[in-house]
């Protein structure tokens, strides 16, 4: 694979992507992460972007076409602010095609699966090894079962999820992107895990 | 994971077009024709994104340079309404010539990111920059510059490319009255450059260049502006990137008009001052050149592009009656049908056909634990003609990248040669005395005093240079000898038009804001 685990550095010299969202750059107060979705399609992946960045909730909704990444900033209540890029499979899971770009300077994965479908927990390990391969080192890995409202369809224990997070160093989670339940948890969560940079 | 042993089978079974390999033409049009709506199927026997246009790990670019080098063979069948013919990979590489000095490196072996199709660069202004911004692709690539030119002597001699007023202003190298003559060069062309784009306002004669002069050879007219023969190496080989000596008379392949010299003077200069931040006029991608691809891949599966990797296709199955093209047959067994069907260089359904007179490009990739320059990282070096030996007929380029491109372990150096060459012999003498001028090799106990890097690990080949094509179906072109990928771009955005020539490659969005987008995107803002 034409991928490397080594991470340039952050000298001066980097011309920013072209980029025109590279200008608000983190700082101790303020960071700016790369967030990836990552999981089996159909769990629900867009669904929770959705529901984070736009409070929306579209049942009919069925594959991503369409977002390249949304942003969504969160306060914390030690007055710092995370602005999450959130970035999308845009599909490329659908066939295990992702590319190594996609994982490129990932700061947060979120690793969904869909408690209703066991397969889909399986799939999930597959992602969390995929992420240890290609992301950078101090990732933070977040395990998230989704469609939590479907209690009564339940397949995938919270024992199990919560085992398999903890073996693997990751933060878990249940959610319902339907209800609302946990999704700005999660992301609060997860702001909060983030390594801070050292003020300068 | 199981299901990418077993193929899974492909659902939905019909495409408006269908896309094998995922090098940069593939990828640019698979992302221009989702972005027009077509519904796109884009496919890859390799594990890997990129094909020809991939940055590799050691291992895999050994691989797939030998891989790639084999010949196969052929045969077709027939059926009751479909002619069934088998696709050959046909081998792109030749001479494929590893050298390992030391053991170390295999074990870093994934710490590389190796182009395939290297030197390669983007310059600020150029048309891969423009493709970037206009198709939104830019949003997942990031690039740093290139620090520094030189240009190369056979006595070991790097000397700095003064390509912009301040760095004539500060050159150390050349005389005072050198200076000035390159200077009001560079004034002439670009008030020759400004006069002709201002249309409206009445064309000062004093200012253009005449047409008798733009349509004569670019080397008769830096003569007749009395430029020395040092300046003139430069601007020809350095910043025009000339390949074939100009000063060759009838017997050089390819004799540089003013019009394209002054044009390529241009795009350097414009270049260097496109974005504030960006030093120099090169800029190159963080993690590699197999970057681009990726990007236009992830442009296209936004915009609804289906993509699946590990997958052959064995055979196209074409009307028996008319020979059109109908749709693929994949290792599988699955058969998918297409209006379309675009194929990278490397596999041919015409094999019968006779492959004479193919142009020849030898790469060379080295691997080294110091730089040419102890405080620069990445920079170019231009040998010009016979610069290294009497009868080196054409420039010889080479690209130094350090490990902040994340293309190397760090405290290691990347460097790319390459240069078109007649055969494999010619190639082969060029890139070592490109090699044998740069480094010294740990079985040398030649003097000790020597600062030449030390070479750690080499890969020296030969690639075919083919030209994309459109018959039953498209083929897209193998990466050219170029430092930019101008050339590739102009035939990759020709090939689409053949396609859908009812369509617009990657229009401006109708979104009111998106010329003002345009605009903030042009601001490269630096990471600290």
């Amino acid at each position: 694979m034409g991928c490397s685990s080594s991470l340039p550095d952050r000298s001066p010299g980097r011309v920013g992507g072209l980029n025109p969202d590279n200008g608000g750059d983190s700082d101790a107060k303020n960071l700016r992460v790369k967030l990836v979705l990552l999981g089996d399609s159909g769990v629900g992946k867009s669904c929770i972007v959705l529901r984070f960045v736009r409070g929306q909730f579209d049942p009919t909704s069925k594959v991503t076409v369409g977002a390249s990444f949304l942003s969504q900033t969160i306060a914390l209540q030690d007055s710092t602010t995370v602005k999450f890029e959130i970035w999308d499979t845009a599909g490329q899971e659908r066939y295990a095609a992702l590319a190594p770009l996609y994982y490129r300077g990932a700061a947060v994965g979120v690793i969904v699966y869909d408690i209703t479908n066991p397969d889909s927990f399986h799939k999930a390990q597959y992602w969390v090894k995929e992420l240890q391969k290609h992301g950078s080192p101090d990732i933070v890995l977040a395990l998230v079962g989704n469609k939590a409202d479907l209690q009564e369809k339940r397949e995938v224990s919270v024992q199990a999820g919560i085992e398999y997070a903890e073996k693997n160093g990751m933060f878990f989670i249940e959610t319902s992107a339907k209800t609302a339940d946990n999704i700005n948890q999660l992301f609060e969560e997860i702001a909060k895990r983030l390594p801070r940079p050292s003020p300068s | 994971m199981a299901e990418t042993e077993s193929y899974p089978p492909i659902d939905p079974t019909n495409f408006d077009l269908i896309v094998v390999g995922t090098g940069l033409p593939e990828s640019i049009i698979a992302a221009a024709a989702s972005t027009a709506g077509k519904t796109v199927l884009h496919l890859d026997p390799n594990p890997f994104y990129g094909s020809h246009y991939s940055s590799l790990t050691l291992q895999d670019l050994v691989s797939f340079l030998n891989s790639h080098s084999e010949i196969p063979k052929t045969n077709s069948l027939q059926s009751d309404d479909t002619t069934i013919v088998d696709v050959n990979t046909r081998p792109l590489y030749s001479d494929v010539e590893i050298s390992s000095y030391d053991d170390s490196l295999e074990e870093h072996s994934r710490k590389f990111n190796l182009d395939l199709c290297g030197p390669r660069v983007l310059f600020c202004a150029d048309l891969s920059v423009n493709l970037l911004l206009q198709s939104t692709a830019n949003q997942y690539v990031e690039f740093k510059n290139i620090d520094a030119s030189y240009v190369g002597d056979g006595n070991g001699n790097l000397m700095n490319v003064p390509d912009s007023k301040s760095a004539v202003f500060k050159d150390k190298t050349l005389e005072y009255s050198e200076k000035n003559q390159l200077n009001s060069f560079f004034k002439l062309v670009q008030g020759h450059l400004e006069a002709v784009k201002s249309v409206d306002v009445v064309i000062d004669a004093e200012k253009i260049i005449s047409d008798d002069d733009l349509e004569s050879p670019f080397v008769g007219f830096l003569d007749k502006m009395k430029l020395p023969p040092k300046i003139k190496s430069i601007i020809l080989y350095a910043i025009a990137m000339v390949d074939y000596d100009q000063d060759a008379g009838e017997s050089c392949k390819d004799i540089l008009k003013t019009r394209e010299g002054i044009d390529r003077l241009g795009l350097y200069h414009s270049s260097v001052g496109r974005f504030p931040n960006a030093l120099g006029s090169l800029i190159y991608p963080i993690y590699g050149q197999g970057e681009l691809p990726q990007a236009f891949c992830r442009r296209a599966a936004v915009k609804g592009c289906l993509y699946v990797l590990r997958m052959p296709v064995i055979s196209i199955l074409l009307n028996k009656d008319s020979g059109n093209y109908r749709g693929v047959k994949l290792v599988s067994g699955q058969e998918l049908s297409s209006d379309k069907l675009v194929m990278d260089p490397s596999f041919t359904i015409t094999s019968s056909k006779c492959l004479q007179n193919i142009s020849k490009l030898a790469r060379g990739i080295c691997i080294t634990k110091s730089s040419l320059k102890p405080d620069i990282s990445n920079c170019l070096v231009i040998y010009p003609p016979r610069s290294l030996y009497p009868d080196q007929a054409t420039s010889i380029r080479i690209l130094q990248l350090g490990s902040n491109l994340a293309v190397c372990p760090s405290g290691m150096f990347v460097f790319y040669i390459s240069v078109v060459c007649d055969d494999a012999l010619e190639g082969k003498k060029s890139l070592h005395a490109a090699i044998d001028g740069l480094f010294s090799v740990h079985t040398d106990q030649t003097d000790s005093n020597e600062l030449k890097p030390t070479l750690l690990w080499s890969a020296l080949y030969i690639q075919d240079l083919i030209e994309g094509s459109v018959g039953p179906v498209v083929t897209t072109p193998t990466p050219d000898g170029n430092l930019n990928y101008n050339n590739l771009l102009d035939a990759t955005s020709m090939l689409f038009k053949k396609l859908y020539p009812d369509d617009e490659f990657f229009p401006e969005t109708s979104n009111t804001d998106s010329s003002d987008k345009l605009e903030d995107d042009s601001e490269v803002v630096l990471d600290s």
